[in-house]
């Protein structure tokens, strides 16, 4: 039996590099980062005051004065994100409602705002109860659904920093299966004083912009924002004269059961993940022309991710760059894994291997092509990303460009 | 689309509620319909008078784990270990015998990760940066408790965690039935684990929720050891039952309710058992479509939480005497809804 080839055919984003799909395309090819420093929150007692956040954010340019009081930080994200990714899809009224899911990679959510109901309760102080509403992360898929009048499967997966690479995947595979016609899948985060405050407590945070894979890296530089995918069935899609402009081909999951922060140090495990990836997708790693590395910039991270490559692409390593667009968008922990997802498919689309930015010297351990000195053309049209998590959580997505040969799959 | 290609065996179950450890308090409780609620205790809130919850007090984590291990595990985990432990045992899952890769876990899971956060940004309000624990930190995060459990028990399968409102554990068996149709995985745990604190109470009072979805919240974890039915038979596994089918619709569309029922139930209607699962406001209306002899409430009894549908689904697979048909219906408020039926017994 022929296994349906997964489309996509809308995406959408905002984050603290870009507004939107053509502004961040522009900042994926030419490397432009949005690190900077934070006016969200207090962040003077931090050895990193950095991250790459949404700036010149106005709720009220996109939303009624209600809404922007009721929804999260993160939820106006994904909201945003979410409406630009359907709108490129053109799937608005293609099929019955409850043959539309949604799947939502969820992280800190609406923490920003719940930490400030904490905060006033804390002192004693009468706290805004509306704080508290988006807590948890399953409030942005509803908010999604009944927003946008999608009336199929809801999931929020929460599996930290690898949770919207996963909502992607397990979407597709809703699909696949024929549980859905079409699924709007991605994540969403925002910036909150827990994370900024927590990464900093571990000693994780790069005081200066984030630079994996470099010589005196130190961490991560945190991220915020949103993005989404829409995914149907590649020959439904094509049915409704939809433009392709990718192709999830498969995706894997596992858990490393090896320690709640340390990634499992050999790399066996996130070698594994990214050859079930492969084998899902039908695919020798031969096809495979480089790799959006889960490349947060922290020591341990990034020589576990080189060996892994190294189990899984052999004597051809040094063929596959491993790149991180991380010190473009920082690491956007819950929506990390559908942002560089769509870095991916801009990239691909492009025919370029984008640059690892913030290159600082060559480290001995990490002895693989990171195109640290610019972008790469390629004409390779399937590439992995990587999202790696707390708890050893980790997921890989097989991405193919639009430009897919059909024999693929 | 609703059933799978391959049957899903139940092998083992367990649970921790406030009615006990395992399922056998929870199954006693809902034959004799005694209520294991107790008060809320009348200092932690002010209008806390008659509301009761069900805080799993008699739980120590030290029963189950080492003391030092239990310290460094927040609630969640330390109910999903202990649970984990025993469903695993029950399906008679040495995880040696079965490579740990073969084995995954696919929790629901509620408010958990929120206590811990709320320690760690209260020592930072309190005391800034020194009152900041990296211990508690780890443990901010929803898939903490899948994580230690796959630490725990060696489990390297697919790993997942979902939190969708009432329907979070019902989300998970979704997701591990499917991995094991695929082939991703040859057992999965699955199911959903919850926690209930004061300060949720307080949340819940700061929103109105207390007298309405809060009264009578629960905490907990019920996780159900699932594999494919010609897998459990080859290592000689006692198939407690089979699921047959989960539908799932995210929204009832107002005006289009019937066509989401539809996809909700769109074969069977009768049933022997029926569990009701999740906000009973939100499931109450699904009722009406289906009949059946015995229905249950366990959230009336046990207390109700986002991901309760590991309890219930272990104890209907309890009540289900061979060859009897059961229905787990679980609801949210604002969705979504879940439809999954199970056959008694093996019938092979």
């Amino acid at each position: 039996m022929t296994v349906p080839r997964i489309a996509i055919t809308g995406m959408g984003i905002i984050c603290g590099a870009a507004a939107n799909i053509p502004v961040f395309r522009d900042a994926i090819l030419e490397g432009k980062s949005g690190v900077g420093p934070v006016d969200l929150f207090d962040v003077a007692a931090f050895p990193s005051q950095i991250a790459v956040q949404v700036k010149e954010y106005d709720p009220r340019a996109w939303f009624t004065r209600r809404q922007a009081t009721r929804l999260s930080r993160t939820d106006q994200f994904a909201l945003l994100a979410a409406q630009e990714a359907l709108s490129m899809s053109g799937l608005a009224g293609c099929y019955d409602p409850y043959d539309i899911g949604v799947c939502v990679g969820g992280g800190a959510a609406g923490m920003f705002q719940a930490e400030q109901w904490l905060a006033a309760e804390l002192r004693g102080e009468t706290a805004r109860p509306a704080h508290l509403r988006g807590v948890l992360p399953d409030k942005t898929c509803t908010e999604l659904a009944q927003a946008l009048c999608l009336a199929g499967y809801q999931g929020s997966v929460t599996t930290a920093c690898s949770s919207s690479a996963t909502a992607i995947g397990w979407g597709a595979d809703l699909i696949r299966c024929g549980r859905q016609k079409a699924m709007l899948c991605g994540g969403a985060d925002s910036l909150a004083l827990l994370t900024f405050a927590g990464f900093n407590s571990l000693k994780v945070m790069d005081p200066e912009p984030c630079a994996p894979f470099s010589l005196g890296r130190q961490g991560i530089t945190l991220g915020e924002g949103a993005a989404f995918v829409v995914l149907e069935e590649e020959q439904a899609a094509r049915s409704r004269g939809a433009d392709i402009i990718g192709y999830l081909l498969g995706y894997a999951l596992l858990g490393e059961a090896h320690h709640m922060t340390a990634p499992e140090p050999s790399g066996e495990s996130a070698a594994r993940v990214m050859t079930a990836a492969l084998s899902a997708a039908g695919l020798a790693p031969g096809r495979v022309g480089w790799v959006n590395a889960h490349g947060t910039g922290t020591p341990a991270n990034d020589v576990v991710e080189s060996n892994a490559m190294k189990q899984v692409f052999g004597d051809r390593v040094q063929q596959v760059p491993l790149i991180s667009t991380k010190p473009i968008t920082g690491h956007c922990l819950g929506a990390a894994g559908s942002i560089e997802a769509v870095a991916t498919l801009l990239a691909l689309n492009a025919k370029t291997i984008p640059r690892t930015l913030h290159f600082r010297g060559k480290d001995p351990e990490c002895d693989l092509d990171y195109c640290h000195d610019a972008n790469r053309p390629s004409d390779c049209s399937i590439a992995l990303s990587n999202s790696f998590a707390f708890g050893g959580n980790i997921t890989t997505l097989v991405l193919g460009s639009a430009a897919l040969p059909e024999e693929v799959c | 689309m609703e059933s799978f290609s391959c049957p899903i065996a139940v092998t083992g179950s367990s649970a921790v509620t406030v009615a006990g450890y395992g399922l056998q308090p929870v199954l006693e409780a809902l034959r004799n319909r005694r209520c294991c609620l107790h008060p809320v205790p009348e200092d932690l809130l002010k209008d806390a008078e008659g509301l009761l919850w069900g805080r799993a007090d008699s739980f120590r984590a030290a029963d189950f784990m080492p003391p030092l291990k239990a310290r460094k595990l927040d609630r969640c985990s330390q109910f999903a270990v202990a649970a984990a432990g025993r469903a695993l045992a029950e399906a008679g899952i040495i995880t040696d015998s079965i490579p740990g890769e073969r084995i995954g876990i696919a929790l629901g899971c509620g408010f958990g990760g929120i206590a811990n956060s709320a320690e760690f940004l209260a020592g930072y309000f309190q005391q800034g940066v020194a009152g900041l624990s990296p211990v508690l930190f780890p443990n901010t995060v929803a898939n903490a408790p899948a994580s230690n459990v796959s630490i725990e028990y060696g489990i390297k399968g697919p790993n997942i965690t979902f939190v969708q409102r009432f329907c979070s554990a019902e989300s998970a068996v979704l997701a591990a039935c499917r991995f094991i149709e695929e082939g991703r995985a040859d057992v999965m745990l699955a199911g959903g684990v919850d926690e209930l604190t004061p300060l949720m109470m307080k949340g819940f009072a700061a929103l109105g929720q207390l007298h309405s979805h809060a009264s009578g919240f629960g905490e907990g974890a019920g996780i159900l050891v699932l594999e494919r039915a010609d897998h459990a038979a080859s290592r000689g596994a006692t198939i407690k039952a089979r699921i047959q089918s989960i539908a799932t619709v995210g929204l009832l569309l107002p005006g289009f309710e019937q066509q989401g029922l539809n996809r909700l139930l769109p074969n069977r209607r009768c049933f022997d058992q029926l569990m009701v699962s999740g906000a009973e406001t939100a499931v109450r209306p699904l009722l009406a479509a289906v009949q059946a002899p015995q229905t249950h409430f366990p959230g009336q009894l046990i207390g109700r939480s986002l991901a309760m549908g590991g309890v219930t689904l272990g104890a209907l697979t309890g009540l289900l005497q061979p060859g009897q048909q059961g229905l787990h219906l679980a609801a949210s408020p604002e969705g979504p809804c879940f439809a999954i039926t199970l056959e008694g017994g093996d019938p092979a």
